[in-house]
């Protein structure tokens, strides 16, 4: 094999240059010819892969750098290259296990069975609970079940059976009044970390709120995210992923210096330029293919911690995260591919001559013109839009606003090394430490600013994404805040009596003030059988609702003047229901829904019934109904009919909302009990944004560890000058605070670019959302700090070999 | 005991590397103002004596004495002091610091001594005039020829007035031509201000600028001028 590149024969260059005959005695030809176009690639990518794993210690050295550093980047690619396998096996599961309620129910057979929701919440944690009662011998059973429980026992995950072994699980122990037989199967949870359970219950009936089923299983449409979320999924991927790939291709050119010196060597024995150039990006191609081997270690390992990391209540098994074949196989081409790109595009500014001269390009000073206007131009499509999304989502305006937030985000790494060399350019005099690193930025800010970008990628998203969620989160706060200390209640019932038993029952309860409840059903004309739906088998009624209550109740609806338990009342917003008069024949059970006509349950409006006031209710909005006293209507022939409790407790006592709750399990486990103070959000918006902290932080130390192994390298290239200057008598210290400087610039400058950027883009953001704007000061802060860190980090981790190299070895020429 | 006036001795100096030893009972001195040139061949030694001497290594075994200073008893910070104050340093090699201009790295000794910017770069400016390379004092060392980069080394050495100036082989990266005035004005200079020179070198023609040679082979020194008496 030779190392020559192709000849050129004749040509301008070739004129000039004796012939081999003039210059003595023709030799002999050689056979064949050097290869040229793909096959000459091959040759030197296989030739620099071969230098590569036959460097020695070192070589070997370098190309375990690269391969932790690609290794790592790939990590995080695959596990974003997971998301949609992840949410698919997620969302799969809770397909396959659910069904409540199918469009045609089945008769009471051998294999069906009643089936509820009866879920909880328990301190903060949402609680799935199902409750079954089989019909027949044969019920289908849901995933992850072998045996459905009998009456008066349940099967738990094993995340709820922990908790009700805790000590912290005694008070959920009473609410959940079930003997555990057994735990439910990976198949039937979504994730190691859910807390759910599934009993069997007697008391079950359809009309306390059960769905009669014959099988598990069902569609439902995931509804579309809204732009503005669509926008902060995309900024938190472009916050996140860039600075991966920012390290890949700072950790394919580790050990570049070094291998120009090798290919100066090439060059002397007659490698042209462009051969010596694929020789290097061969050599940069064996670190990325074992980087893209450790990546799947490193992925493989890391994916086991998914068991406990719960993210906007979604929390999964480590099987679920397997990265889509299409994104693994992108990643699996691209990766080698960056690092022969970016190794050639590295080459660019330099001159490999054959006697080992290295000769960077004189430095280039950058132009502005062009920088301002990549986030410019991203801020306008923002600002152009921001006014109309909230009215129109619409796919257009959602690439317009990705585009718009990307296109910020990426041009405050286009500002940066502009700014780097703006900012050090100006730089002058300072203590020796200060002069060695702002003349070394000065020399060449290239690699310190490439990898600095990652960081303000990522501090610049998250602190925009931070303030946004920020402010959402803080919307909903504001909200809550507002509401009264209310719990309210809604289930099936089948009679005022157990509204009576659930109203004695509330007003016992620990921290109850008072209690109230009615009961709600829709009331139709008698002869009104109804009308399909356009295109569907759903039939309506033309009906309005009936409210059944005492009349303390029912005063809290309409000015009723007198009352008494038997009266019956109708407010006087019902001018376009004509069938609403004195002496009108009803239906109570309108015919409504899929399915038979029901035969019709008629019940007479008293003649007595006076038209009545209806005062606003909570929402501000007044209420259309007939408003029934409990004597004077039979609630078991009406229609489904809903019993609402709302109870005002006391916020002082401690865990009142857990006391009702409890209470409400007793009264029907399928009543669902929504308590207005609490804010379920809190918990979503802090899962979220502490994974994006985390997100940042891990990304700013792969960077640092990026920077370390760059400033390691760096210094071990100028080994020699360390050991001269060791001579001289330099201090230690002098050095060391020189390698900080030359970290702490331009990171400093970047966190300011990011801070500056993100917070323009957490503005803009929450414009968007029509909310305040919330700065997130302790993340800022956090960020900042970070930075710091990484600094910190970077010089700490640089002082040993810095201290090692300044060792007088370095003076042995011989 | 060191020899009458002498301003730098040692005495039986050791020193090996692993199996290798590099100083075999090593004595040497030098007078102030004097220029003695340390010969031998690759591996003999000669680089370990010029470290020795100047508090860079420290010997297995034997002294080094700078006028009252016991070199080898000092711990490493005083080393570095006395090499900051008293010594001064020209290599074959990468003795300048890339990321500098001309003049601050000639600047460099003296502020590491604490003197302040504007003061070192006068003087400093003053040295790269007296060697002839002041039209280089904006310029990075990677921007000049190798004769002015080592006559910038060798104003680097001399700026901060040291009494003993070590070179290793201060031309044997330059042609013949460009060694010839490098030494002339090392060794010009050096006498000027009455600082000894140490001056490691394998090539007779560059000896010949001293006052007095010796030669090490396998470890051990052989004085010239004392084989002559």
């Amino acid at each position: 094999m030779t190392l020559l590149g192709p000849r050129t024969n004749g040509g301008p260059a070739g004129r000039g240059a004796p012939s081999r005959e003039a210059a003595g005695p023709a030799l002999p030809a050689l056979p064949g010819s050097p290869p040229a176009g793909p096959a000459a690639w091959l040759r030197d990518l296989v030739m620099g892969l071969r230098f590569a794993a036959s460097g020695g210690r070192e070589g070997w050295i370098r190309t375990a750098l690269t391969a932790v550093g690609v290794g790592l980047g790939v990590a995080v690619l695959f596990l974003g290259a997971s998301v949609p396998s992840l949410l698919d096996s997620w969302h799969g599961r809770e397909k396959a296990r659910e069904s409540l309620g199918q469009e045609h129910p089945p008769r009471p057979a051998d294999n069906t069975l009643l089936y509820a929701r009866a879920d909880t919440r328990f301190h903060h944690q949402d609680i799935r609970g199902r409750l079954v009662r089989p019909d027949g011998a044969h019920p289908p059973k849901p995933p992850g079940v072998a045996e459905l429980p009998r009456p008066g026992t349940m099967l738990v995950s094993p995340a709820l059976k922990a908790l009700l072994d805790s000590s912290d699980g005694r008070a959920l122990r009473e609410r959940l009044p079930y003997r555990v037989v057994g735990t439910i199967g990976d198949d039937g949870l979504q994730g190691p970390a859910e807390l759910t359970y599934l009993a069997g219950s007697s008391a079950l009936t359809e009309r306390l709120g059960g769905s009669r089923i014959d099988h598990f299983g069902m569609e439902f449409v995931q509804r579309p995210m809204r732009a503005p979320a669509v926008v902060l999924v995309i900024m938190t991927c472009v916050a996140l992923l860039t600075p991966v790939v920012v390290f890949i291709g700072t950790s394919v050119r580790f050990g570049n210096e070094r291998r120009e010196q090798r290919l100066a060597a090439l060059r002397l024995v007659g490698a042209d330029v462009r051969t010596t150039r694929r020789i290097a990006a061969g050599e940069a191609l064996l670190g990325s293919l074992a980087g893209l081997v450790l990546g799947a270690g490193f992925f493989l390992g890391g994916r086991q911690l998914a068991s406990v990391v719960t993210l906007w209540d979604i929390n999964v098994f480590p099987s679920d995260i397997v990265p889509d074949p299409l994104l693994a196989a992108l990643v699996a081409v691209l990766v080698p591919a960056a690092a022969v790109l970016v190794t050639l595009f590295a080459q660019r500014g330099v001159t490999v001559e054959p006697l080992g001269v290295i000769r960077n390009r004189p430095p280039v000073r950058r132009r502005l013109w062009w920088r301002p206007l990549v986030p410019l131009t991203g801020a306008g499509l923002l600002l152009t839009v921001s006014r109309d999304v909230g009215r129109a989502d619409s796919p257009l305006n959602t690439v317009w606003l990705a585009t718009g937030a990307t296109l910020l985000l990426l041009g405050v790494t286009a500002l940066l090394p502009w700014l780097v060399d703006a900012v050090v350019r100006r730089l002058r005099g300072g203590p020796v430490p200060w002069q060695l690193a702002t003349r070394r930025l000065q020399l060449n800010s290239g690699a310190a600013t490439r990898a600095v970008a990652g960081i303000t990628v990522a501090v610049a998203g998250a602190i925009a994404v931070h303030m946004t969620f920020t402010g959402m989160q803080a919307g909903f706060a504001g909200a809550h805040a507002r509401s009264s200390p209310v719990v309210e209640m809604t289930g099936r019932t089948d009679g005022w009596a157990q509204v009576r038993h659930a109203l004695t029952l509330l007003r016992g309860t620990e921290g109850v003030r008072t209690a109230g409840g009615t009961i709600d059903s829709a009331v139709a004309a008698a002869d009104d059988r109804g009308r399909y739906m356009d295109g569907s088998d759903f039939r309506v009624a033309d009906s309005v609702y009936a409210t059944v209550g005492d009349c303390d109740r029912l005063a809290r609806i309409a000015d009723l003047g007198s009352c008494r338990d038997g009266d019956v009342f109708f407010t006087d917003n019902l001018e376009d229901r004509a069938f609403v008069r004195p002496g009108a024949r009803l239906n109570l059970d309108p015919p409504e829904g899929i399915g038979p006509v029901r035969p019709p349950q008629p019940w007479t409006l008293p003649a007595t019934a006076r038209a009545v006031r209806a005062k606003a209710d909570d929402d501000g909005l007044p209420v259309h109904s007939i408003l029934i006293t409990p004597s004077a209507v039979d609630v078991g022939r009406m229609h489904q009919p809903l019993m609402n409790l709302s109870v005002r407790y006391d916020p002082r006592t401690p865990d009142a909302v857990e006391h009702i709750r409890t209470t409400a399990m007793r009264i029907n486990p399928t009543l669902g009990v929504v308590a207005r103070a609490e804010n379920r959000h809190d918990g979503q918006y802090d899962s979220l944004r502490a994974g994006l902290f985390i997100g940042a932080v891990v990304t700013l130390l792969l960077i640092g560890a990026g920077l370390v192994v760059s400033t390691v390298e760096q210094l071990y290239e100028h080994r020699r000058l360390l050991s001269v200057l060791d001579a001289f008598g330099t201090r230690r210290t002098t050095l060391g605070w020189s390698v900080l400087w030359q970290t702490a610039i331009p990171v400093v400058l970047g966190l300011l670019l990011a801070v500056g950027g993100g917070l323009a883009l957490g503005i803009l953001l929450l414009s968007l959302i029509d909310s305040a704007v919330f700065v997130d000061w302790p993340v800022v802060a956090g960020m900042a700090g970070a930075g710091a860190a990484v600094i910190l980090l970077v010089t700490v981790v640089s002082l040993p070999p810095l201290w090692r190299m300044m060792r007088p070895d370095g003076l042995r020429t011989e | 005991m060191t020899p009458a006036g002498s301003l730098l001795a040692a005495e039986g100096l050791h020193k090996a590397f692993g199996r290798t030893t590099a100083l075999d009972g090593v004595d040497f001195s030098i007078h102030p103002g004097e220029v003695v040139a340390v010969l031998g061949p690759s591996g003999s030694g000669k680089s370990t004596l010029l470290h020795c001497l100047a508090g860079i290594v420290l010997p297995d075994s034997g002294t080094v004495r700078y006028g009252d200073h016991d070199v080898t008893g000092m711990n490493d910070a005083q080393r570095s002091a006395l090499r900051r104050s008293d010594f001064g340093f020209v290599f074959q090699f990468g003795q300048l610091v890339p990321e500098l201009t001309c003049l601050e790295n000639v600047a460099l000794p003296l502020r590491l001594n604490g003197v302040k910017r504007k003061e070192a770069q006068r003087h400093a400016r003053e040295w790269l005039e007296r060697l002839e390379v002041e039209d280089t004092a904006g310029s990075r060392p990677g921007e000049v020829s190798g004769g002015q980069g080592q006559r910038v080394a060798v104003a680097r050495a001399l700026a901060a007035r040291p009494r003993v100036i070590f070179a290793d082989e201060p031309t044997g990266a330059l042609d013949s031509l460009n060694g010839e005035r490098v030494m002339t004005l090392l060794t010009d200079a050096a006498r000027d201000t009455n600082a000894a020179v140490v001056l490691v070198t394998h090539e007779a023609r560059v000896a010949a600028y001293s006052d007095r040679e010796i030669v090490v082979r396998d470890g051990k020194v052989k004085d010239m001028l004392a084989g002559l008496l």
